[in-house]
């Protein structure tokens, strides 16, 4: 066996030994089992055997894959020139406003606050009746409350409607508006008694807060009995009853002074 | 040819390649550089690919030259730039394995500092395994020119392993 290994050493570094000749040699040489005197020769075929290992590092092919594959970034990068860059600007502004637009025609059947603000008070009594409550959104109706301050003065149905609106209105911001508003009309003569007559029915401690210091602003004598009521009554948050007890009093003494 | 298409051609071929820039350039950062150009000028040209029968030998060609170009232009910086593997000699290791490693390191200084042509033909014979006719194919020699290169070289080789080791009995 070593006889043989050592005529192929020979051959081998003379150059002449065939792959498969050299395949045994390596066999042998990786065996483990070398005899001493050989044992010098085997280091290279260890070293042959673990160079094959070498490989590039684990990032190269993604590196290179980035290099050989830049093609499919090009119709993005032809974006960069400036003047694709306004016009898409430009489409895109103008895709935003046509759509806005569109939107806007498509809704016939909200009442718009642009109509009403450029209406007469005919729109708000429209938003404002009261078989137009479910179709009409609170804001709107909100809205309607407050643009009737500027035109309802004088307009003895548009004080109907807000008194009704204070006294049915579903929301309670829709109710407090039309209080709001009706304080501004108090020079006309239905509108304290409605105050009044609201201030029997609301539930709202809110509401009803808003109502006492309205009637009490508008020195309202009429009132004093319903604050009574009121602050008679247990089932009433104590702030409101409080808030009627001060009432009471500032219109008692208010009428004292005045007599 | 597609990049998939080029891969697969490639990718067989990758470890080849780095191996030979290695053996040459001595350095993994520069030899990943050489290997990128290489495969970069492969990719540019992919079609006219279809008229070489071996894709192989035409990248180990490249590869070569590339390398051989490289040292040229800073044949200077060479011996600075070369990778020394931290060299533990001497002291005798109490595992094998460090040993090998060892020794193997000196293999691989020795194999270095070779002729470049004694290099190539020892490397692709006893590391890449390639049979004469393909070594004809890659290096443009004649089978005896290679022989009688490749005996000189595994000859120096021993020569001068047996001459750091100072073994007693010389082959």
């Amino acid at each position: 066996m070593n006889q043989d290994i050592e005529k192929l050493l020979e051959k081998y570094y003379d150059g002449e030994t065939t792959l498969e000749e050299e395949k045994d040699l390596r066999r042998f040489f990786l065996g483990g089992n070398v005899p001493v005197e050989l044992k010098s020769h085997a280091t290279q075929f260890g070293y042959f055997e673990s160079a094959k290992e070498q490989q590039p590092s684990m990032g190269f092919n993604s590196k290179l894959a980035a290099k050989l594959d830049p093609p499919k970034s090009g119709p993005v990068r032809r974006f960069t020139s400036w003047v694709t860059r306004i016009a898409a600007g430009l489409a895109l502004l103008l895709v935003g406003f046509g759509g806005g637009w569109i939107y806007f025609r498509m809704q016939p059947g909200s009442p718009e606050v642009a109509h009403i603000l450029g209406d007469t008070s005919s729109e708000i009594k429209k938003v404002l009746a009261f078989e137009q409550m479910p179709v009409t959104s609170a804001s709107d109706r909100i809205q309607a409350v407050n643009q009737s301050l500027e035109f309802g003065e004088g307009d003895r149905e548009i004080t109907q409607l807000l008194i009704n609106t204070l006294n049915f209105d579903p929301n309670i911001n829709v109710r407090l508006a039309a209080c709001e508003a009706l304080i501004y009309f108090e020079n006309e003569p239905e509108v304290s008694e409605a105050l009044i007559q609201s201030l029997g029915i609301q539930t709202d401690p809110n509401l009803q807060i808003t109502l006492i210091e309205a009637l009490v602003t508008l020195k309202e004598k009429r009132a004093v009995d319903q604050f009574q009521q009121i602050a008679a009554n247990q089932d009433i948050l104590d702030i409101v009853r409080l808030k009627a007890r001060e009432g009471l009093g500032r219109l008692v003494t208010e009428e004292k002074s005045s007599t | 040819m597609d990049l998939q298409a080029f891969n697969q051609r490639i990718l067989p071929v990758q470890g080849r390649l780095f191996r030979m820039a290695m053996l040459f350039l001595r350095s993994r950062v520069e030899a990943e550089d050489a290997m990128q150009d290489v495969l970069l000028r492969l990719w540019t040209n992919r079609e006219q690919l279809e008229n070489y029968n071996s894709l192989e030998a035409l990248a180990v060609k490249m590869i070569r030259n590339v390398c051989l170009d490289k040292l040229k232009s800073h044949n200077k910086q060479k011996m600075t730039h070369e990778e020394l593997p931290d060299v533990q000699t001497g002291d005798a290791s109490p595992y094998q394995q460090t040993e090998q490693a060892d020794s193997n390191q000196l293999i691989h200084r020795l194999i270095g500092e070779l002729p470049d042509q004694q290099k190539l033909v020892l490397h692709l014979r006893d590391v890449e395994e390639y049979s004469f006719e393909e070594i004809e194919e890659f290096t443009g020699l004649s089978i005896n020119n290679i022989r009688v290169i490749l005996s000189r070289a595994r000859l120096k080789l021993r020569e001068n392993y047996v001459k750091e080791n100072d073994y007693e009995s010389g082959y």
